[in-house]
């Protein structure tokens, strides 16, 4: 029996036993839905090994499914980060409606990205991608609210994407007589300039959508943040990915391929840049937690988009790596977020201060989720980070570099807000009431931001697949053993030995933490957030004075002419204006038969005036 | 384990050296903002004073458990800078922790303390505090755009990302990268002003508007240990600009006069200064040290 | 061996006689009867595709008169496919419709004699070899097909039948034209013999008649700017009347109109005629569609644009564009009919049938609505459903022949699609409920035809094997033109050896 086809079988039928156990009893439903992850991951791990193919015949067409170790590495991350969000998702979804939609479309999406991974021809590869956009179209409108606008955008843009690579894939199919991936690859330096020119832009498009590169990625803070967060989790930290993973293959073979190469690099990875930029500038701007994520993962995307698009060795390890990363960290952030929204009911940073005693283990998880996406050392997000510099000074991209360190720069305000809107500031009497969130969902989220500060010191956990993956991409295999001390190495030679870092950091903080709490031990107290000094006040216990609106002011005065213009506002000006198009098309069909019967007439006058230059 | 008890006094007899220092350098800018202000001012050693009475004052309060932590956070940036900025030339007595000096984990790093300071802060509720820190941050966008076009222009012109390496060219050549890299030197220069937070970029303290910003909620010992660390980190920061643009010190009078030297650009500056406001301050960052940075990786790219 | 060609015909007719006359026995029957001969119809069907793979061809002659002076009824791939389509649309539509609306038994007997009439008149267009039994057949199909819109009796309905029948007898004028011509220049009326002769006529007769063919067919396969009836039509109509316009009737129109393309006459221009013509009507169509309130008009109009994307698909003219029309009409069949079926149940007790009215249906009729959303993706061509499969070769086909700019114009205007079919669906399951109108639960019966036809789309969707197989064949059978002509006229000389 087919390994392939019981790993889908798993995921159909779970997802079919799921939605039908939720018209039965709960327990059940959640049973199913538990199990099919579980199973699903462990079949996957145990008994599709790298290299695994099967081939396929569907309607006279040859496919191809396997699993090659490029393909395994981003599996980690769907499945790692879709278990996580499994287990959190139960708690989460509890007394929600329509579970048996939401876990079904759960399930279906983790299938339709095992699908991508897996297939190695260009129809199941569009089959999946079309599933996974519907499967989280689902859910992006499961709360029903602006389904009408975030959800048909989401779906607009994701179509637009998949009929440009639908497009180019029929094109490749007319050239090649062949659907396979790796025949394409290998045909293409034969194709006709102009393909050779259209086939990466139609495929990158399908890709920079769903990697929500900048001017396509206007639906995605609507979307990701309108999903229900254990699923936005998955939706930023996985499902943008598989733009990712399309744009590294197109990337490594199609553009190298490319007489000149360089012009299609630049612009991509400018338009990452800018993208990066743009997305942290607006992060600063919200007020909404999710926004303010959904933003974020637009901007972290770009940095990853500018290392694919740079591809250098360096450049893609980075990338890869903090894709591995962004799955991390975004995925625990958007965790968070729900845990709040659970356990407050609010997801505005001006509606809710002072969390942190009520819910330090939430807290704890996005303060090492915090600093990973800040790059900080000694934590994960510093290693992508390091190389990704790195991989642009020494490839020579010097405005690049600095437009990425900007960018990140500016990342820390957004990062601050995030921590100190929800957590610091006063803890106000609203908020008595509110508890820890449930254990189920505490444990993900500690395990994502666990394996976040272990990365940043052994990275190699990630290097290893990351190796493989790299030489099925046909870089050497290089810096293994370099990695395997926890030594990070540029072109230059140049290097950060990880391990001192880290003991180092550790070591100096518990000292200066020790100095601090054991001198004067008995005298030092705590006192309420309400004992402070404001100019010789001191505010009543009623009196909220943190500070919360226009949190980034003078900073956004400074920016405010880049962000005058947004692309929404073209996109719908577009869109009204074919609107209104259609609207005096519709006017043709009169409803009065008369003109209907001119028409008739009319036509047969114009056929029988233009017969001979119609007709021969 | 003999390597490491050789880097731990190595790392406390720098951390003592830059404290010292520091600390000094501190009381000379009070006495000398004082008498260019026409008043006599505190003496030199006025902030050991200050230092030492805040840590035995008795009674501590804080707001929570980040603010408890947050000047440790702080103390973590302010070690780790000096140990991996290399403060002599040929160290050995003062080993650096990272060998090489990785001018990006610099940076980052530099990051990691403030931003633990900004949690400490925010946790006392204290708007000014927030206040205080939003300003800073949004400062650092400003100057991180000329300071890192200064250092990716030095970079990608002796294709070294270390301050080893960078020591070593300028070693080699026998010029100061000053001399050699003026446009780069310039932009960080003027980086500098807006990274010491000294007038006229205070406005993230703004003693007088703001109960002097970030550390309002600070006291005793905390505020103590937060002085040593500003020390600390100036000390390492001072260090870091003279190794990269001076050649590095072979003794310590050479460190001193160098580090001193730098040290008055920011203190004189300020002094006849009038205070930027945030969106000022960036985008006067935005201007002319940017444009001088961009000056300056267009000649490393020539000169390359 | 269960029967020949013929029966496709005199069967359901017969029937359609004996519905009014057993009614007197038995009031049921009239129900029932109907559905005994499509299930029996359809074995035929099925049996006789299954020979026409091995052994070829099937051509039929009636009463004797051998080809080209007789009548004579051709069961090739291609016309086999077809039957089985509409004899199995045909069948679900009755099921759908045994209840329909518990109606007086009167009127109960006029819908389903008018229905056999319908399925009769459409199946005899799909086989017939004889251009003026073709036309006969397009007559019995059409005025079952405007009584059908009326049935009503209201104001709107009996205007739409009007318009219909109005723009019919325009079509039925240039089609008796056009048999004029051929008959006045050939003195033959035999598809295969016209086609062997075609080149000893005039070339200004030959492209006038083409013409005429093309206006009178075009009305009956919804060309624009011929299809002005058809929205008022499909809409005005009852629903499974509706999913039997665009399941059955338009696809007879559109095999006529291919028929005389393809087979008939070898006039350069029509392939790129049809293209031209096609992605106009599928535009303006889809067009008018995203800027429609009623539920049923947007189906409509959703119809016409994708009857033009099937024309495109002939239009190539290679083997896989057959290939790929034939599959598109066959889920455009399946899945228009199932979103007629399950969208009339959505706006079943409302006057107006706008899409507003369908808003929070998702909680009171879930499995409706359920299909519907299945349909929904279906249509728009998202996979793992049919609808991918068809759209996929569609574009193949027209890669294939380097035709970029029509997988572009296709791909945009399947946009249009997309947002306004997920616009309704969104309506269903995610809008409050604002109208006082009461749903209506949809009978067993109706219920069940809709759940083949959902279960239709899911498994060719899954396993397009199935069916691919036939299509290939069906698309040779309609390209070989010599073929044709040589399967028919050598009946004749087998029966008068």
């Amino acid at each position: 029996m087919n390994m392939i086809y019981i790993l889908f079988s798993i995921f159909l039928a779970g997802a079919i036993l799921t939605w039908v156990a939720d018209k039965i009893s709960g327990i059940l439903r959640d049973l199913f839905f538990l199990l099919t992850v579980l199973s699903a991951t462990t079949f996957f791990y145990l008994k599709i090994p790298v290299g695994y193919t099967t081939n396929i015949t569907l309607a006279g067409l040859h496919l191809q499914w396997g699993i090659t170790a490029f393909g395994w590495y981003f599996s980690l991350i769907v499945l790692g980060l879709g278990t996580m969000a499994a287990f959190y998702a139960l708690s989460y979804m509890k007394g929600k409606e329509r579970l048996g939609y939401f876990y079904f479309n759960f399930l279906i999406s983790l299938l339709s990205m095992m699908g991508i991974l897996m297939s190695r021809d260009l129809v199941s590869f569009f089959i999946f991608w079309e599933i996974m956009t519907w499967s989280s179209y689902f859910i992006v409108i499961y709360k029903g609210k602006h389904v009408q606008r975030s959800g048909i955008n989401y779906l607009l843009f994701s179509a637009i994407g998949a009929y440009a690579m639908l497009m180019a894939i029929v094109m490749v199919y007319a050239h090649t007589q062949s659907l396979l991936i790796p025949d394409m690859i290998q045909a293409f330096p034969f194709f006709t300039l102009s393909a050779k020119i259209w086939l990466p832009i139609l495929f990158l498009t399908a890709f920079s959508v769903k990697a929500a590169m900048m001017p396509l990625h206007v639906w995605a803070p609507d979307a990701y943040s309108d999903s229900p967060m254990a699923y936005t989790s998955v939706f930023s930290g996985a499902l943008s990915k598989m733009g990712i993973y399309g744009m590294v293959l197109v990337f490594v073979t199609m553009i190298s391929y490319l007489p000149n190469d360089t012009a299609f690099r630049e612009t991509f990875a400018w338009l990452g840049a800018i993208t990066a930029i743009m997305g942290t500038l607006w992060a600063i701007a919200q007020d909404d937690a999710r926004k303010l994520l959904a933003w974020s993962s637009v901007a972290q995307l770009g940095y990853i988009i500018t290392g694919v698009a740079i591809g250098t060795e360096l450049a893609i390890l980075a990338a890869l790596f903090m894709a591995v990363m962004h799955a991390l960290f975004k995925g625990t952030l958007f965790l968070v977020v729900g845990a709040v929204e659970k356990q407050t009911g609010k997801v505005k940073f001006s509606e809710v201060s002072g969390l942190i005693r009520k819910m330090p283990w939430t807290f704890i998880a996005a303060l090492f989720s915090i600093i990973t996406l800040a790059g900080i050392p000694p934590l994960g997000g510093f290693v992508g980070k390091w190389m990704l510099y790195q991989s642009l000074i020494s490839s020579n991209h010097v405005i690049l570099v600095v437009a990425i360190f900007f960018a990140s720069t500016a990342a820390f305000l957004y990062c601050y807000k995030f921590l100190f809107g929800f957590f610091l500031g006063q803890e106000e009497p609203e908020i008595a009431h509110v508890r820890e969130a449930p254990l189920l969902m505490i444990i993900p989220m500690l395990i994502l931001s666990l394996l976040e500060s272990i990365l940043g010191v052994y990275p190699q956990i990630i290097f290893r697949p990351l190796d493989a993956a790299m030489q099925t991409l046909g870089f050497p295999a290089t810096q293994v053993h370099f990695w395997n001390t926890s030594v990070l190495f540029n072109e230059w030679g140049n290097q950060v030995a990880l391990k001192p870092l880290f003991y180092a950091v550790a070591g100096i903080f518990l000292f200066f933490f020790l100095v601090l709490t054991i001198k004067g031990w008995k005298t030092t107290r705590k006192v309420s957030t309400k004992d402070i000094s404001t100019s010789g006040e001191i505010p009543k216990q009623n009196e909220n004075l943190t500070y919360s609106i226009n949190f980034y002011q003078p900073f956004l005065r400074a920016v405010a002419p880049a962000m005058k213009r947004r692309m929404m506002t073209y996109y719908r000006e577009i869109g009204s204006g074919l609107e209104a198009f259609f609207d005096y098309t519709r006017r043709l069909y009169s409803g009065n038969g008369q003109t209907y019967a001119i028409y008739v007439i009319i036509f047969v006058v114009l056929l029988l005036l233009f017969k001979n230059s119609l007709f021969s | 384990m003999g390597s490491i008890l050789y880097y731990t006094l190595g790392a406390i007899i720098s951390f003592i050296l830059a404290f010292t220092v520091g600390i000094t350098y501190m009381g000379l800018d009070r006495k000398i903002t004082a008498r260019v202000q026409n008043r006599i001012g505190p003496p030199w050693y006025q902030n050991f004073l200050d230092v030492s009475k805040l840590y035995f004052k008795k009674t501590n309060i804080h707001q929570g458990i980040m603010q408890h932590m947050g000047a440790a956070f702080m103390m973590v940036t302010a070690v780790m800078a000096l140990l991996i900025v290399p403060i002599f030339n040929h160290g050995h007595f003062f080993p650096n922790l990272n060998f090489q000096g990785d001018l990006i984990f610099l940076l980052y790093i530099m990051v990691f303390g403030q931003l633990g300071m900004a949690l400490g802060v925010g946790q006392t509720g204290n708007p000014n505090a927030a206040i205080g820190i939003t300003r800073g941050l949004s400062q650092m966008t400003g100057y991180e755009i000329p300071w890192v076009l200064a250092l990716v222009a030095l970079m990608i012109q002796y294709k070294t990302t270390s301050i080893v390496d960078l020591m070593n060219v300028q070693a080699e050549t026998g010029r100061w990268l000053m001399f050699s890299s003026p446009f780069a030197f310039l932009a960080a220069i003027l980086a500098m002003l807006g990274m010491f937070s000294h007038a006229p970029f205070d406005i993230m303290v703004a003693p007088n508007e703001l109960a002097s910003g970030p550390i309002s909620e600070y006291g005793g010992k905390y505020l103590s240990i937060l002085m040593s660390a500003g020390a600390v980190f100036m000390f390492a920061k001072l260090t870091l600009y003279v190794d990269l643009f001076m050649g590095g010190s072979s003794n310590l009078l050479a460190l001193l006069i160098k580090t001193f030297s730098f040290f008055l650009i920011p203190v004189l500056y300020g002094i006849v200064s009038p205070r930027y406001r945030t969106e000022q301050a960036i985008r006067y960052f935005w201007g002319w040290p940017s444009l001088f940075g961009l000056l300056a990786v267009i000649q490393a790219v020539i000169l390359k | 061996m269960v029967g020949s060609p013929v029966l496709f015909i005199a069967v359901p007719l017969l029937a359609a006689f004996l519905i009014p006359l057993l009614g007197f026995v038995w009031k049921e029957s009239i129900r029932i009867l109907p559905g005994l001969v499509l299930i029996y119809l359809l074995v035929l069907a099925v049996t006789l595709l299954e020979q026409v793979m091995h052994t070829g061809t099937i051509v039929e002659v009636i009463a004797g008169w051998a080809p080209p002076w007789g009548i004579n009824l051709v069961f090739s791939p291609f016309t086999g496919v077809l039957v089985t389509l509409m004899i199995t649309m045909g069948l679900i539509i009755w099921f759908y419709s045994y209840k329909f609306k518990n109606v007086a038994f009167e009127e109960a007997t006029k819908y389903f004699i008018l229905f056999m009439m319908l399925v009769t008149g459409s199946v005899g267009i799909v086989l017939t070899g004889d251009i003026f039994n073709q036309f006969v057949f397009i007559e019995i199909t059409s005025i079952s097909a405007y009584a059908l819109t009326a049935f009503y009796k209201g104001r709107d309905s009996a205007e739409a039948s009007f318009k219909y029948l109005m723009i019919g007898s325009l079509s039925s004028m240039f089609l008796l034209l056009a048999i004029i011509l051929i008959y006045s220049q050939l003195g033959t009326l035999n598809m295969a013999d016209i086609a062997s002769k075609a080149h000893l006529m005039k070339p200004e007769f030959k492209i006038l008649a083409v013409i005429f063919f093309i206006t009178g067919l075009g009305i009956e396969a919804e060309i624009f700017p011929l299809n002005g009836w058809a929205p008022d039509a499909y809409s005005q109509a009852p629903g499974p009347v509706g999913a039997a316009f665009a399941g059955i009737v338009v696809k007879a129109g559109v095999y006529a109109l291919i028929r005389i393309i393809f087979t008939l006459f070898d006039v350069s221009g029509t392939h790129q005629f049809l293209i031209v013509i096609g992605l106009t009507t599928m535009i303006i169509a889809e067009m008018a569609a995203i800027k429609q309130d009623r539920l049923k008009r947007m189906l409509a109009y959703s119809s016409l644009g994708q009857m033009g994307l099937v024309l495109v698909a002939f239009g190539m003219g290679t083997e896989e564009g057959i290939f790929a029309a034939l599959f598109m009409m066959i889920n455009h069949a399946v899945t228009k009919s199932l979103l007629f079926l399950s969208g009339s149940y959505l706006v079943y007790n409302s006057t107006d049938k706008f899409i507003s009215e369908t808003n929070g249906m998702g909680r009171l009729l879930p499995i409706t609505s359920f299909l519907f959303a299945l349909g929904s993706l279906g249509i728009v061509g998202m996979p793992p459903f049919s609808g991918f499969w068809s759209k996929f070769f569609m574009l193949s086909a027209a890669a294939h022949s380097n035709m970029v700019l029509i997988i572009a114009l296709v791909l945009s205007v399947s946009l249009i699609e997309l947002v306004y079919y997920f616009r309704v669906v969104n309506r269903v399951y995610f809008f409050k409920k604002e109208s006082k109108i009461e749903p209506k639960k949809p009978t067993v019966n109706a219920l069940i035809a809709m759940i083949t036809l959902g279960l239709i789309i899911l498994v060719i969707g899954f396993y397009p094997n199935l069916i691919t197989g036939y299509l290939h064949h069906a698309s040779q059978a309609l390209l070989d033109k010599g073929k044709y002509i040589h399967d028919v006229l050598s009946t004749g000389q087998l029966l008068t050896h």
